[in-house]
């Protein structure tokens, strides 16, 4: 409850420091303290200290999974905020609203972790995603993010739609929103086909929100269109917590409805699962090889790491939960430092990054490293994540299924590897291609990479912390 | 098999009952227009409509005549469908309203007692605002339908307008409903009735005042006539109508007017309340015929008022009248609505 | 079959008619009012469920404001028949074929649902839809989601703001 309630006061602290507080410069100093105290006070309540006692009726259900990866967005968004907050800046004018509405989206993602009702996870992707939309369009005099955000807008509310008929579905055949009743419920009585119906709505839904092929197609043009600092908010930090709720929600369900438990009306999950993973895998991969731009690679480089973490999905066991952990971290350091860099940049070809190694080496290292743990390289975090993923499917028996996505992390390196390439080995024909960058970028990148590499090398640094 | 079983009794009277208040709002809008040019004369200093009948009494009858015999036009550019079901739409939703509003207590004839309300629905605060709120299609509808750049800009104009007071009003009447702790209408008037309990005015000023003002928005009168500000935009949403649809229009204004000063009185001054005077001592029926005669005389204080407003205070300019809607009505509704709420819980904590 | 029978299928059929006629309009205005109507329709479903509360508060929100904001935007921006973007035959077949099959999965899931087959729908009893009784579930059980989309309406209005005001 405190990282719910706190991240909706930080918000409304931020919109009220745009109306009475005139130095434009303080707001990223108040943000970054009311980020280091959600942080706070998240940890606060994992090792037991809750601010706040409120009944909820069993709505929410806090527990240390959900609490921990709380921290891990929290940490993250402090991350991104320190190295991206003078981006934030030259967007626009109201700087102040939009770290208020990075604050209410981390709200939607502390109700996300904890949701025990379907009605209080409408409420919580609502909530993580309503501010994105603005973000996406906060760039009012480009067309392309005008269009981003319209186009964002549509096919989320288009989603949530499904969303709410498969609530409806579900809650016809159960007659409550509630994640357990339904369990308890659907063990004593015969399966109703309407939850059946239900909760591959709900599939369906989730597929839009986390752009699982083949419902991606919003994917790559609000990528390149939002402006990129909300780029790397949206692909990183949400996207993650959209995977943790998917998770959340099917892993109290799969076992219900599954084909297994019911033949008359389950549903063969695996079968649908392995679908959207290799439709996912394919279109991310191979279209990310014909990228000319690496802003737009890194979208679809963003359905194929979707397809990675649907393996969460697809096997719900210990190994796939730490995964979902690591990955979760490893796919926020690596996208935010990469954008950071990004955005530094003035041409996002490929070309555009021609002999950055020249004129700022410590950029092209930062890079190199976050692409290298994208790529899933040893010895940086990708490796380990996608590793857990894997082996949690083999340990289910479907070894095909891992070989399927080692060879689709294979061509993946070869588009990774493209952007290393052109800082390294070819040279800029011009002026240096990047923006001078601020010490603090270059702190906040060496975070990111000093945290790719030790988890990459001791992993257990981060799961360790599911088992305190 | 049974198809539709009725209390034919209660639907005869019913029906009685709806003739009656609709020709009764309409006989009463007649009316008004004729006061509205007395009262306008009386302020401006002249004599007003004086030929027609004794005192020029016969005058709206005669306005009426020439509007029905005008010839009828219909531009060939319009939407004719649309451009038909305007007017009738606005003059529906004026007149829907007056079905939850409490006329009187009750009579009894032919052993039976007939309430003097049409429905006594228990959100019946709420569907007054619901009309309210469709009484704007008319005018969008009226507008886009003539096909006339003027007509447009005005519908539009009136529809804003229109949805910016219905908030305030909508934020002002929550006020009010703390108070009464009940949305029926027949229950507030009841509740305005009892001895020691005053009229809802006393608990409610700002509230009311409020109400007022969005009163006259929502009836797009003066000072709020944006929508057919004549010097801006020729004749308003109605310029391309003629012949009794135009009458329409005009007669659903104030239709209109009429319903609100219904509206104000009965929830803030008591409906068909008269002040110190007991009304179950004496027989109902006679009680029922002074409390309408209450009732109307309230009634038609207020329909001055608005005339009166009207004759005296220039029309807002557009930014202006979105100005005092949205940041003057809505913050004041607001407090007035968080000031009510803290005073009734100090008051039950005491 | 009693008045409330009666009453059912006549707003049923409406509802499903109007919302055709929504798809069919050319005119996005014509859209608009038939939209309009399918509130009407569904509101008296309320009605017939003895939510009178829902009934009011869904003509309020929806076919008070909503609407009249839809129909705002779309005068606004002059849409009109010649405005409809015209689309190749082969779309609108392809969308009237899976819009079908998904209609046909619908009905079927409904028609083969077994425990909806002996319950009654509760007409004109049930006092969930009044609004003493809506008020004190909300503000009891619901109390949680009750207060948390504040924040959703919150975070919607700072982005109007952030969106919609000039510098």
């Amino acid at each position: 409850m405190n990282a719910i309630i706190l991240s909706a006061i930080f918000g409304v602290v931020l919109m009220m420091a745009s109306a009475f507080v005139s130095n434009r410069s303080l707001y990223k100093t108040i943000a970054l303290a009311c980020l280091v105290l959600l942080v706070g006070a998240n940890i606060a309540e994992t090792l037991g200290y809750s601010f706040f006692t409120i009944d909820t009726h069993n709505m929410l259900a806090f527990n240390k999974m959900g609490l921990f990866f709380n921290t891990i967005c929290f940490t993250a968004t402090l991350l991104y905020v320190f190295i991206s907050s003078s981006e934030i800046e030259r967007v626009d004018n109201y700087t102040a609203e939009y770290f208020a509405l990075i604050f209410f989206s981390l709200c939607g993602i502390a109700i996300l972790t904890s949701f025990n009702n379907l009605l209080m996870m409408f409420l919580g992707i609502e909530i993580m995603s309503i501010p994105l939309y603005i973000l996406t369009g906060s760039d009012k005099r480009n067309l392309k993010s005008n269009e981003a955000a319209l186009k964002y807008f549509l096919m989320g509310s288009f989603s949530t739609g499904i969303l709410l008929l498969g609530i409806a579905f579900i809650y016809g055949a159960t007659g409550s929103f509630g994640l357990e009743s339904i369990k308890v419920g659907t063990l004593q009585m015969q399966l109703s086909i309407l939850e059946v119906t239900g909760c591959i709505l709900l599939l369906i839904a989730f597929a839009f929100k986390v752009s699982a092929a083949p419902f991606h197609f919003w994917t790559p043009d609000v990528y390149d269109g939002a402006p990129s600092v909300f780029t790397s908010f949206m692909a990183s930090i949400i996207k993650v917590a959209g995977f943790y709720a998917f998770v959340k929600l099917f892993e109290s369900r799969i076992e219900t409805t599954s084909f297994a438990t019911n033949p008359a009306v389950g549903v063969n999950w695996h079968l649908l699962f392995a679908i959207l993973i290799i439709a996912t895998l394919f279109v991310g991969n191979i279209t990310a090889v014909f990228q000319q731009s690496v802003k737009r690679m890194l979208a679809y480089s963003s359905i194929a790491q979707a397809g990675f973490m649907l393996f969460a999905l697809f096997s719900v066991n210990a190994f796939s939960k730490e995964g979902l952990y690591l990955y979760a971290a490893g796919y926020c350091l690596a996208t935010i430092g990469i954008f950071a860099v990004l955005v530094r940049m003035k041409d996002y070809t490929f070309e555009g990054f021609n002999g950055l190694a020249k004129h700022e080496p410590t950029l092209a290292f930062a890079t190199t490293v976050c692409l290298l743990s994208l790529a899933g390289i040893p010895l940086t975090v990708g490796f380990f994540a996608k590793y857990f993923m894997l082996a949690a499917v083999v340990k289910q028996g479907y070894a095909w299924l891992a070989i399927v996505g080692v060879l689709f992390a294979g061509v993946s390196i070869y588009y990774y590897f493209r952007v290393i390439a052109a800082m390294y080995f070819k040279s800029a024909d011009e002026n240096p291609a990047a923006v001078a960058t601020s010490s603090t970028v270059k702190i906040g990148l060496a975070v990111v990479v000093a945290g790719i590499i030790i988890l990459g090398v001791w992993p257990h640094a981060l799961l360790n912390f599911l088992y305190f | 098999m049974i198809v539709l079983a009725f209390d034919f009794a209660l639907f005869l009277e019913k029906l009685i009952l709806i003739a009656v208040v609709i020709f009764g709002s309409l006989g009463v809008a007649l009316y008004t227009t004729f006061a509205e040019r007395k009262v306008a004369a009386i302020l401006q200093d002249r004599r007003g409509p004086n030929r027609a009948g004794p005192f020029g009494l016969l005058q709206p009858f005669a306005d009426g005549l020439k509007l029905v015999f005008k010839e009828e036009i219909i531009p060939n550019t319009s939407n004719k469908t649309l451009f038909i079901m305007g007017p009738g739409l606005a003059m529906t939703a004026a007149l829907m309203t007056s079905a939850v509003l409490p006329w009187g207590n009750k009579v009894e004839l032919f052993d039976r007692t007939i309430a003097l309300q049409i429905a006594d629905v228990n959100i019946g605060m709420l569907y007054v605002f619901a009309v309210v709120s469709m009484g704007v299609y008319g005018i969008m509808i009226g507008g886009w339908a003539s096909n006339n750049k003027f007509s447009l800009m005005a519908a539009l104009r009136g529809a804003s307008q229109a949805i910016s007071y219905e908030l305030a009003m909508g934020l002002s009447l929550i006020a009010l409903v703390m108070v009464t702790g009940s949305l029926s209408l027949k229950t507030i008037v009841e509740q305005q009735m009892l001895p020691g309990h005053l009229w809802n005015i006393a608990y409610q000023p700002l509230g009311f005042l409020l109400f007022l003002v969005c009163a006259f928005a929502e009836c797009n009168r003066t000072p709020f006539d944006l929508p057919e500000a004549e010097n801006e935009l020729n004749f308003g949403y109605h310029q391309e109508y003629s012949s009794m649809k135009l009458g329409f229009y005009l007669f659903a204004e104030y239709v209109n007017m009429f319903i609100s000063s219904a509206i104000m009185a009965t929830i803030y001054f008591g409906g068909y309340d008269i002040p110190f005077l007991d009304e179950s001592k004496i027989s109902p029926n006679i009680a029922a015929i002074l409390g309408i005669g209450a009732l109307m005389t309230k009634i038609i204080i207020f329909i001055f008022v608005f005339m009166w407003v009207r004759w005296t205070i220039p029309r807002f300019r557009y930014d202006q009248l979105m100005n005092l809607g949205w940041k003057k009505m809505v913050p004041l509704a607001l407090a007035n609505m968080l000031l009510t709420g803290a005073i009734i819980l100090w008051l039950q904590g005491k | 079959m009693g008045t409330t029978q009666l009453l059912f299928w006549l707003l049923s059929a409406l509802s499903i008619f109007s919302a055709m006629m929504v798809l069919i309009s050319k005119n996005p205005v014509h859209s608009v009012l038939w939209l309009v109507l399918v509130f009407f329709t569904i509101s008296g479903h309320y009605i017939l469920l003895n939510a009178q509360f829902l009934f009011i508060v869904n003509l309020i929100v929806y076919a008070g404001a909503i609407m009249v904001l839809f129909l705002f935007v779309i005068m606004l921006m002059n849409l009109n028949k010649d405005a409809e973007p015209q689309k190749s035959i082969w779309m609108k077949l392809a969308g009237a074929i899976s819009g079908g099959s998904l209609l046909l999965i619908f009905v079927s899931v409904v028609r083969s649902a077994s425990e909806m087959q002996s319950k009654q729908a509760l007409l004109k009893t049930g006092n969930i839809g009044l609004i003493d009784q809506l008020g004190k579930t909300l503000f009891s059980e619901y109390v949680i989601p009750f207060e948390i989309s504040s924040v959703l309406f919150l975070s919607a209005m700072v982005g109007a703001v952030a969106i919609g005001k000039k510098h």
